[in-house]
């Protein structure tokens, strides 16, 4: 043994001998210390006890019945669910059940359109397609009502007194509530068994009806979430005066209307991560085609039906105002002022991930390079207008800051919170998301009508005239008082909208029998699956934190102004809190959803017996695997 | 290889997480139910200004809406020198009586080139005293003027304690003497210490 090995072995015995001499002096304590000498444990004669046993048991149960009988009962206002208590508890329940059940009202609109689109054309890919969304529905159906019966059950045990007022307004919505829902479940279960069973137009009725019954089922929900934040119909002490009103209260159909649609974009961003999900685990190219193609109409069902949402936004934040300034400016100048922001951080993702996808589905298309030019353009816009959005108005300040602001808002930066430069910053990209779209839909196509110049030049026109015109008004906006600055939105709203149609319905004519290239669906870049998946999940999250804030807007009051929440989460929690709980019931939902794609993948796997018949049978008897009938005969054979 | 499950639990994991650490960047404000701010009835006119103006930043709101000393695209009127206009904004009316109908009655005037919007604020939900209005309408007086207002003002929609009816402003009582609704043990403009939330979860 060299010195230099001898300085190793004395460099590592030295802290092994500390770490045994220290469990010997842990040992020795130890040792000496069971072996002192202790007092046995002896009752104490004040508490012995004399009574046997069972006579004991007997009359302690007695005594707790006289107390029981000589309390009066009082009516709880408020119990405590265990650890995250009552507020988070109701708050992740609802969430997953409005998430599950957006789900189920979105998927039957979409399947039905597409049916109905197979049906007209006689292309049964669309049929074969409608079909494969609904396969989502029957799982997830069954959760929806479960979370459901669960939210209920939670409302009546943690908030029983609001909950009966609620109850003692509505009462009459509920019996319709229960058989709509029998009938949605008659619908749904007849249209997904039913499927090619039927003449193809009796089974779109059976659709229509599902979609019919799904959407009053909401509506009639929404009648008692929007009550809460916008109660009408009753006096100010919560008597009832008309139900008829408090049903239609302020933010009832702007709720309704914002909800159908934002439905749709959601249902169609999960369907399209099912494809994806379908697509990464796909073995051929066949149905690498099918699931990209299916990816690729859940993501334009999606930002199809995200580009007027903000519209619809616009409209309920107008009701909210018009209800009560005070819960308008709660919402966007108060304390919530700084969750726009993060909204503005996920709508700019999903502006940003849906073009990121437009542009990589370009590639499938032969000839697309030469749009691809463009890109960078419409990347400078939307980046821009990401960053007026992102900018604050109001700043949650202390007292003394908002003296040395002179008010609560910046006073550079201020000016790009305002909503002139938001209502441009919006609208300019969803112009821009409609301009990816309008590419991605001439990828590969010429025009041969003889006016196409003509055309191209009108529909570029219309386009700079408009996006020109928005921001005209959004500067127009800073010089004039608040009456006018208010209407500006409506034109440019409107600006917008007239661009999109009047460019669509120009491009329909300008590309009839148009030369074209082919698509080849599947090649794409497996990253644009992932892209897909993130839109999702981003949805899914903007919908939790959205739901947030629509609930939490009422701040210490369980119907606005008129029931006051007395409870210990009167107090509205921190953003930083309440994103989290979001995220926990998104990935709550997201574990779920896997579950329901899981189960639902189950139908499209071969039979346990005949997929592994021919291993057990080499002689061709893996030819007679019929599924529960030829099987276990075989297995018995074998 | 990592499996495409693995990786699209991955991206759900750590899209969840981005969102929720955008979540902590912005400002943390936990907003409590409002407090009731206790009012002796000694209270000075300047002190009323005082309490007031702290209603006003907190459970009033009214700081949520208007500004003081600014100009440009606003959405509801500056405060900024409200005391020498109250008196000439409605003709015949004077600047106890404006400003008693912007709060009580907000709907029936409305200052030229803004939208009406202002709530009622001695109903839910903000939902102020009609002392604490005292105190508000003393704060405004305080604004490019000054303050003349005690608690004992009467007013259209306040008729104080003692003062014949019909809202003729009443002598002011001496120091020292109760309201009604006032709490004895409470200094001017402290507000009463909320009930400690708990917080669960957090």
């Amino acid at each position: 043994m060299n010195s230099a090995t001898k300085r190793k072995l004395l460099f590592v015995l030295g802290p092994v001998t500390g770490v045994a001499m220290f469990v010997a002096v842990v040992m020795i304590a130890t040792f000496l210390t069971n072996r002192e000498y202790r007092e046995p444990y002896r009752a104490p004669a004040a508490v012995v006890d004399p009574t046997p046993r069972v006579q004991g048991l007997e009359e302690e149960r007695a005594a707790a019945e006289a107390t029981a009988r000589a309390t009066p009962y009082v009516e709880a206002e408020y119990r405590q669910f265990p650890i995250v208590g009552s507020r988070v508890a109701i708050w992740a329940i609802a969430q997953l059940h409005l998430l599950f059940a957006a789900f189920v009202l979105a998927v039957p609109l979409f399947a039905f359109i597409i049916e109905a689109i197979g049906y007209k054309t006689g292309d049964m890919r669309y049929d074969r397609l409608a079909h494969e969304f609904t396969k989502l529905l029957s799982v997830s159906f069954s959760l929806t009502a479960t979370f459901g019966a669960f939210l209920t059950f939670m409302l009546i045990a943690l908030y029983p007194k609001f909950t009966n007022y609620l109850m003692a307004v509505f009462s009459p919505t509920f019996l319709p509530y229960v058989l709509l829902f029998f009938f949605e479940a008659a619908f749904l279960y007849t249209y997904y068994y039913g499927w090619g069973k039927f003449h193809p137009l009796v089974h779109l009725g059976l659709g229509l009806g599902l979609n019919l019954v799904g959407t009053a089922i909401m509506f009639i929900a929404n009648a008692w979430l929007t009550f809460m934040m916008s109660p009408n119909g009753v006096s100010d002490t919560g008597a009832v005066i008309s139900v008829m009103d408090a049903v239609w209260n302020y933010t009832w159909m702007p709720i309704n209307i914002h909800r159908v649609i934002a439905n749709v974009a959601f249902g169609g961003s999960v369907a399209a991560a099912y494809a994806a999900f379908k697509f990464l685990q796909a073995d051929n190219d066949e149905d690498r085609a099918h699931y990209d193609w299916m990816g690729y109409i859940g993501n334009f069902i999606a930002i199809l039906a995200f580009l007027p949402l903000p519209f619809a936004g616009y409209w309920l934040a107008a009701e909210i105002y018009a209800f009560s300034q005070t819960l308008g400016l709660t919402m966007m100048g108060g304390a919530f002022s700084w969750l726009f922001i993060i909204q503005a951080v996920l709508i700019g993702n999903l502006f940003l991930a849906a073009n990121y996808y437009l542009w990589l589905g370009m590639g499938r298309i032969e000839g697309g390079q030469q749009l691809q030019k463009f890109i960078k353009y419409l990347l400078i816009a939307i980046a821009l207008c990401f960053m007026v959005w992102a900018t604050p108005r109001s700043i949650i300040a202390t007292v003394s800051e908002i003296r040395a602001m002179g008010g609560s808002t910046h006073p550079i930066l201020g000016f790009l919170g305002v909503m002139s430069a938001k209502n441009t910053a919006v609208n300019i990209l969803i112009l821009t998301t409609f301009m990816s779209f309008l590419l991605y839909r001439r990828t590969g196509k010429e025009a041969v009508v003889s006016w196409a110049k003509a055309g191209h030049t009108a529909q570029l026109v219309i386009f700079g005239g408009a996006a020109i015109f928005v921001i005209f008004l959004g500067i127009y906006g800073y010089f004039v008082e608040a009456v006018v600055r208010i209407g500006l939105s409506v034109p440019q709203v409107l600006s917008v909208l007239f661009a999109m149609v009047s460019i669509t319905i120009i491009d329909i004519f300008l590309f009839r029998g148009a030369k074209k290239t082919v698509i080849h669906w599947g090649r794409i870049p497996a990253i644009s699956q992932y892209v897909l998946i993130f839109i999702a999940v981003t949805f899914t999250w903007l919908m939790g934190l959205m739901g947030y804030v629509r609930s939490g807007l009422r701040q210490h009051w369980h119907v606005y102004g008129i029931i006051r929440d007395n409870s210990v989460d009167a107090f509205t929690p921190t953003l930083g809190f309440a994103t989290q709980v979001v995220s926990w019931t998104v990935l709550a939902f997201f574990a779920l959803i896997g579950f329901v794609f899981w189960i639902t993948s189950l139908h499209d796997r071969p039979d346990r017996v005949a997929a592994h018949a021919p291993e057990r049978l080499p002689h061709g008897g893996g030819a007679m695997a019929v599924p529960g009938v030829a099987g276990p005969a075989q297995g018995k054979e074998s | 290889m990592i499996p495409h499950t693995a990786r699209i639990g991955g991206l759900v994991l750590a899209s969840t997480a981005f969102y929720a650490y955008v979540g902590q960047m912005v400002p943390q404000k936990e907003v409590l139910p409002p407090t009731e701010t206790a009012i002796r009835a000694d209270l000075s006119t300047t002190e009323m200004a005082t309490v007031g103006r702290e209603i006003m930043e907190g459970k009033g709101l009214c700081m949520t809406c208007h500004t003081i000393g600014r100009s440009g695209a606003l959405r509801f009127p500056d405060l900024d020198g409200i005391a020498s206009r109250a008196s000439t904004r409605v003709a015949g009316m004077n600047d106890v009586e404006y400003f008693a109908q912007s709060m009580y009655a907000p709907d029936s005037f409305i200052v030229p080139g803004f939208n009406p919007g202002m709530p009622a604020i001695n109903r839910a939900p903000i939902g102020l005293t009609d002392q604490e209005i005292l105190c508000v309408m003393a704060a405004l007086q305080s604004l490019g003027g000054t303050p003349t207002i005690t608690l004992q003002t009467s007013h259209t929609y306040y008729t104080a304690p003692g003062a014949p009816a019909g809202g003729a402003a009443a002598p002011p009582t001496e120091p020292g003497q109760k309201l009604p609704l006032e709490a004895t043990n409470t200094t001017p403009g402290v507000a009463k210490p909320p009930a400690p939330p708990a917080k669960k979860g957090a």
